[in-house]
């Protein structure tokens, strides 16, 4: 696997040619891996054990709920959780969670393989300002909670809120610069070489791009897209507040619900957290091959 | 760097930088003059010029919380990377299958929300109903009381705050460490480099891009982390925990002082846009 | 490699197939009127408040045909200022529901429009006169009635009705603050170890999600007030420093009440109250019908806050959402009509028997009878004779948003930090004077 594409991308020659093991892989000295190995166990307690406890919570009744001690496995499994999220319209919610993140994946990869492309190899005015502006922009997107109301009321002035592109448009935006940089980086390590071959073949630029820069990236823009949906997936505040029709709202805000004004209900609360990290994990497992050697082949080369 | 006619550039570029204008830069630009008004009942009134970022001055307590914030952000930051490249590299030496199963464990509390996943930690390790708190009342200990405490509260935040993101980190880095290829270790060796050596002298200068990336966006997302302290802490004991990201919060939905609110919001954007391109200057990062 | 297309293709021909099946379809509006109303509940939701919810809105639609209601449903902490923002905007919901904090913003801000020109003036005068409350009169504002309160909310003792039992507690019997620490320490029980396994007494001191604390009854009832005529704090009056020596003192001196209670959230309290830690907390009427659910219906009880000899009961702290019209909306009077009916006496019976409240209306209170002497109903009466005879609002005159907060910080400053009492509520109060600019 880690084999097959570098015969397309040609790497910088070695100093001395050594024939590699597959296998081999950075060494590290005996009592450090052993070190790292314990620090593993200890973390994978921390990581397991509340997943471990929240799917129990949520096959759990009410009154078994806040039991001391508290119950571990002696209780009688319910699906009364699940049934009351599903019965509260959660599928709903999935499937337009499920479209907002298809959607803004489709747009981001779409809008950020020609700017990575323009940026890294066409000479313009205003080149490096406008990339050290996009680079400059991940923050708007990771701190816009803070800018909530005077948000909300410029995107209502421009009509954009409360609609099905509503969320696509925004998410798209938040998740573009991190794209963009990930994507540059891969087309960074695409030899010149290539370009120029297909332009002296009769290659457009928008043929190159289509024909020659897509396919090499694809690992990028699968990296790329594979960040996107998680981050869309577990987005909260633009999702609650841009958002008023039922039928429009993404998961989060519906996760959320269940922690009301009336209190948290731990059962649904931990149905609806289970249902809704399943899709993710599938997407995951699917695509984390894609994403390790997406990033390989690009931004993350020195 | 250039090859090609300008105008196919700038037609390239355009669609995104339009959208981005649109949706990040321009509401900035918005928010900025809503912060020159005096905000009534949620709406601006009269033109304030700077008042709403004197009264920021006036506060005499916002300089501990950004004292806090930076404290807070160093920590979890620097905890965060040296775990993630820890396990990064171990990771990297495992088997396919068991590479993946590790690191599917890794980022389980990442691809969680941040509020369930807090809210769950909290309930499972802290709250003495818990799991871990019965075993310890069960074993005969005293009660650990860890968010009764300002330092320990603190370390507690810290804590979760690198539990919560660690995985993110280990799939960048462990992407960088795929790339690295296998023959310029080798080389090392045969030069008669040690496994320290090796690390430092050509492992870590080539993870220098996925290095800059994550501590660029572990700074910034632990600096704006609203979520995380109020779920934990709520800000307390006392003021121990309170970090800038809590402040405006509060403002805006406590007091509803939307007005002071938003400036605060608009300082801390700068300081985040400033700390980006300190972090590309330091890195020597060529674009 | 080859494999690897393969598998990209078809996750992109399964992402197309599920992006075109999946755009959301906007809702049809053939003839029928649509009426938006915000608020936290879901219409879809199965909670007893919810399904009240759903049926009051399907029997109204039902009897109006031409009249779809929808519901859109907001995270409850951001409604209001969405909506005065929503307001400025212009895309304001027809109904939206306002919490008491917020209050004076809303009806300042112009947002909300008079009920009384909307359907109150229909009213015959009994009618007018069966919803006269504190909280009818907080929302009137000389001759216009800006909104009407739909869940009422009464804070005071919410106990374990089984454990004051076992313990030999009346709880008519207690009549002063003595009379509570007293109880709290007949039902404080330590282990052989010496370890407390529960506690008499509990209150949340988180900033997070603060509920008003209990020096605040302990003031009213000393006749003192918790705000200056103008909007200044005045938390650290003698009966407020009282108060809260009183309240610390249940932890510090007589540990019948938890030291953890100072980063408590008032969800921690009902989980500890839930998994039998603590016998009496402070609590809201409107969480008890859910407490019942996880401990038994005739386990939780509510009880008044005991007086000082001077009072019989110290007034508690009221709050609760209520609910209003929107000034510029373009459906004002259907969204009347509804909300006329949706805060009418035929939907407050279901509001009591199937959400669990108290009621606001005299003649529901007499409707009801039957139900709330049903075993575990009796918190409804609770809520409903503190409301008339031993209550507080919060003023709207002034935002007051951030007291709550300022109390129980002060609190965690003399719990944690080893702050004497009034030093902590001056420092609260220059805080709460300067968040509020005065």
């Amino acid at each position: 696997m880690s084999a097959a594409p570098s015969r397309l991308h040609p790497r910088p020659a070695p100093r001395d040619h050594v024939a590699v093991p597959a296998r081999s892989r950075i060494a590290l000295p005996g009592l450090l891996g052993l070190v790292i190995a314990c620090l593993f166990t200890v973390l994978a307690g921390l990581n397991l054990l509340p997943l471990f406890w929240g799917v129990l919570t949520s096959l759990k009744s009410q009154p078994d709920l806040f039991r001391t001690p508290p119950v571990l496995l002696n209780f009688v499994p319910t699906a009364e959780n699940y049934q009351r999220v599903i019965d509260s319209g959660f599928l709903g919610n999935i499937r337009v969670s499920v479209f907002y993140c298809v959607v803004t994946v489709a747009g981001v990869l779409v809008l950020a393989l020609p700017a990575a492309y323009a940026f890294d190899r066409f000479d313009f005015p205003l080149r490096r300002a406008l990339f050290m502006l996009v680079v400059a922009s991940i923050p708007l997107s990771l701190g816009a909670a803070a800018l909530l109301i005077p948000n909300y009321l410029y995107f209502t002035r421009l009509g954009l809120t409360n609609a099905w592109f509503t969320l696509p448009l925004i998410y798209t935006a938040y998740q573009l610069p991190m794209a963009i940089w990930i994507v540059k980086g891969s087309l960074e390590s695409i030899p010149r070489e290539l370009d120029e071959a297909a332009i002296i073949d009769g290659a457009s630029h928008f043929q190159i791009l289509t024909r020659v820069m897509l396919p090499l990236t694809r690992p990028a823009l699968g990296a790329a897209g594979v960040l996107t949906f998680v981050a869309c997936w577990n987005e909260f505040v633009a999702g609650s507040v841009m958002i008023d029709t039922p039928d429009l709202r993404p998961i989060q805000p519906a996760i959320y619900n269940f922690i009301g004004y009336f209190g948290r209900e731990w059962g649904p609360l931990t149905a609806s957290a289970t249902l809704a990290i399943l899709p993710i994990l599938i997407a995951f497992a699917l695509l984390s091959r894609l994403i390790v050697s997406g990033l390989t082949k690009g931004s993350v080369k020195g | 760097m250039t090859m090609y006619s300008r105008l196919t550039g700038v037609n390239y570029v355009l669609p995104a930088m339009a959208l981005l204008m649109l949706v990040l830069f321009s509401p900035v630009l918005y928010g900025f003059w809503f912060s020159l008004f005096r905000i009534q009942y949620g709406a601006p009134t009269d033109f304030a010029g700077l008042e709403n970022y004197a009264r920021l001055l006036d506060d005499t307590e916002l300089g501990a919380t950004l004292e806090r914030s930076a404290l807070f952000t160093c920590c979890a930051v620097a905890l965060t990377l040296v775990i993630a490249l820890a396990l990064a590299v171990w990771i990297n030496r495992l088997g396919q299958r068991l590479g993946f199963v590790v690191q599917m464990i890794v980022i389980l509390p990442w691809i969680i929300s941040t509020v369930v996943a807090t809210l769950l930690f909290r309930w499972v390790f802290v709250s003495d109903i818990g799991l871990a708190g019965s075993l310890v009342r069960m074993a005969g200990i005293p009660d650990v009381q860890l968010l009764n405490n300002p330092g320990s509260a603190m370390a507690l935040l810290i804590g979760v705050s690198v539990w919560k993101r660690v995985g993110y980190a280990v799939i960048i880095l462990l992407a960088g460490l795929k790339g690295i290829p296998d023959d310029y270790e080798e080389a090392a060796k045969i030069d008669g480099a040690n496994p320290w050596q090796i690390f430092w002298l050509i492992v870590l200068p080539l993870l220098k891009t996925p290095l800059l990336l994550v501590t660029i966006v572990l700074t910034l997302s632990n600096l704006n982390t609203v979520e995380t302290p109020l779920v934990l802490t709520g800000g307390g004991p006392g003021d121990a925990t309170r970090i800038l990201p809590i402040e405006v919060f509060d403002r805006a939905f406590v007091t509803f002082d939307l007005g002071s609110a938003t400036a605060l919001a608009l300082v801390m954007f700068a300081g985040n846009i400033l700390l980006v391109l300190a972090y590309v200057r330091l890195a020597k990062w060529k674009t | 490699m080859m494999q690897r297309r393969q598998l990209l293709n078809t996750l992109a021909a399964f992402g197309c197939v599920l992006a075109s099946t999946l755009i959301p379809q906007a809702p049809a509006s053939a003839q029928t009127k649509t009426i938006r109303m915000w608020t936290f509940l879901s219409a879809t939701g199965t909670t007893p408040r919810e399904v009240a919810l759903a049926q009051i809105i399907k029997n109204y639609e039902a009897a109006n045909p031409g009249t779809k209601i929808v519901v859109e449903t907001q995270v409850w902490d951001q409604m209001t200022p969405k909506f005065l923002a929503a307001h400025r905007a212009g895309n304001a919901p027809d109904i939206s529901w306002v919490v008491t904090d917020f209050l004076g913003d809303a009806i300042g801000s112009g947002s909300l429009a008079d009920l009384n020109e909307l359907f109150i003036r229909k009213w015959p005068a009994e009618q007018v006169k069966d919803h006269a409350s504190a909280y009818w009169d907080l929302t009137k504002k000389g001759d216009k009635q800006y909104a009407m309160f739909a869940s009422p909310n009464y804070i005071s003792i919410v106990y374990r009705a089984d454990l004051l039992k076992a313990a030999g507690i009346d709880p008519a019997s207690i009549k002063t603050w003595d009379d509570l620490r007293a109880a709290a320490e007949k039902l404080t029980v330590k282990n052989a170890a010496g370890q407390v396994t529960r506690y008499g007494y509990a209150q949340g001191f988180s900033e997070q999600q603060a509920d008003p604390h209990m020096m605040i009854p302990y003031l009213l009832g000393e006749g003192e007030q918790l705000f200056k005529p103008n909007g200044k704090a005045n938390f650290a009056s003698p009966s407020g420093v009282a108060g809260m020596t009183f309240a610390t003192d249940l932890i510090k001196k007589y540990q019948v009440s938890p030291s953890q209670s100072a980063t408590w959230t008032v969800d921690d309290l009902f989980e500890q109250f839930s998994s039998d830690r603590v016998a009496m907390i402070q609590g809201p009427s409107v969480r008890v019908s859910s407490l019942q659910a996880k401990l038994g219906k005739e386990n939780v009880g509510q009880m008044l806050w005991p007086g000082n000899g001077k009072t019989a009961h110290s007034p508690a702290v009221m709050a609760g959402w209520a609910v209003g019209v929107w000034s510029k909306g373009p459906n004002k009077e259907e969204a009347g009509r509804f909300v006329d009916y949706f805060l009418g006496a035929e939907s407050e019976k279901i509001w009591v028997t199937v959400g669990g409240q108290s009621p606001l209306m005299a003649s529901t209170a007499k409707a009801v009878a039957s139900f709330v002497d049903q075993p575990g109903n009796g918190y409804i009466r609770v809520a409903g004779e503190g409301a008339s005879k031993y209550g507080w609002l919060t003023p709207i005159e002034f935002n007051v948003g951030g007291y709550r907060q300022a109390l129980n910080k002060a609190t965690q400053r003399i719990l944690v930090d080893g702050v004497a009492v009034k030093a902590a509520l001056e420092e609260a109060e220059t805080r709460f004077n300067r968040q509020n600019n005065r």
